[in-house]
């Protein structure tokens, strides 16, 4: 599971840099992510511009990292894919997540 | 790829209708496999069907596929639990075939795992929402109920049969026989 984590002084930048979110790497997403985002005291901005698919347990591990979030720390969600958004959509967790569509403007550094 | 001449009117009978694309393949139900194997399958109907469709065929069958892996008697989960002898035991046998018809993907999956559950085959309603208790799973059944058209399960002996349909537009297809001249012969 490659995740690219850059913290700033206003927030955690995850991108995850895997061509699939699906059951063959939700575990170890979500294991990932919640060491992360666990000990978290600013905004954890989650770039899934890179997944070009996501299933259901991709799914589960999102809702995971979203319940592990401590209190009060955003987790803020940003360039869903069509395939990606889709599942957000269809399960009507796009209403439970903070998704922006926000162009990113930390990205030409990497 | 001519299919013109196929269709001159001239000529009748099956054999010179287009050949329909299809995909078919023998499979462990297990996660890396089935990961292969839905790339296998966007690669094989890449070309005839839009980016839409695709996205909706490929999460369908990484969820009945992936259900299948899951609840199989080789399911890393149980063997990790419950002891060795259950983790020895070979991942359920898959058989999927999929055929590309007029309108739509037909569908037909058959395993070897064990009995669906009955409450899965009810068109059933989404996870309940709530920000205190967010359900973290539940929601295969839902994307697949969602997904496609004309459902249909039994078991037989030891086996599975699941067969659906994914609707598709031909609009971005290469032209399929009108309903006048090119009738399916089985159905």
């Amino acid at each position: 599971m490659n995740l690219i984590v850059v913290p700033d002084l206003h927030q955690i930048l995850v991108t995850i840099a895997e061509p699939r979110l699906d059951a063959a790497v939700a575990t170890s997403f979500k294991d990932r992510m919640r060491e992360i985002v666990s000990t978290s005291r600013k905004t954890v901005l989650l770039d899934l511009q890179r997944v070009d698919f996501m299933d259901s347990s991709g799914l589960g591990a999102m809702i995971a990292i979203h319940k592990a979030m401590p209190d009060g720390i955003p987790l803020v969600l940003r360039g869903l894919t069509p395939n990606v958004e889709r599942v957000f959509r269809l399960t009507r967790m796009d209403s439970v997540f903070n998704i922006t569509t926000a162009p990113d403007q930390a990205r030409e550094a990497g | 790829m001519n299919t013109a001449k196929n269709l001159d009117p001239g000529k009748t009978g099956e054999m010179s209708r287009p050949a329909q694309t299809m995909f078919h393949r023998v499979l462990r139900a297990e996660a890396r496999i089935v990961r292969d194997t839905l790339t296998d399958i966007r690669r094989r109907f890449a070309a005839e069907i839009d980016e839409d469709a695709l996205g909706r065929l490929e999460l369908v069958l990484a969820e009945v596929l992936n259900n299948v892996a899951e609840h199989g008697p080789g399911a890393p989960d149980i063997g990790e639990d419950s002891g060795e002898e259950t983790g020895h035991r070979a991942a359920p046998l898959i058989h999927l075939c999929i055929v590309r018809l007029a309108g739509m993907l037909s569908c037909a999956v058959t395993d070897d795992g064990i009995s669906l559950p009955a409450g899965c085959l009810l068109p059933p309603d989404a996870p309940a929402i709530s920000e205190i208790d967010l359900p973290e799973g539940g929601f295969g059944w839902f994307l697949i109920h969602d997904l496609t058209q004309e459902l249909y399960y039994y078991r037989e002996e030891r086996r599975n049969f699941l067969a659906f349909r994914v609707p598709v537009s031909d609009e971005t297809a290469p032209p399929l026989p009108e309903d006048q001249d090119g009738q399916f012969s089985s159905d």
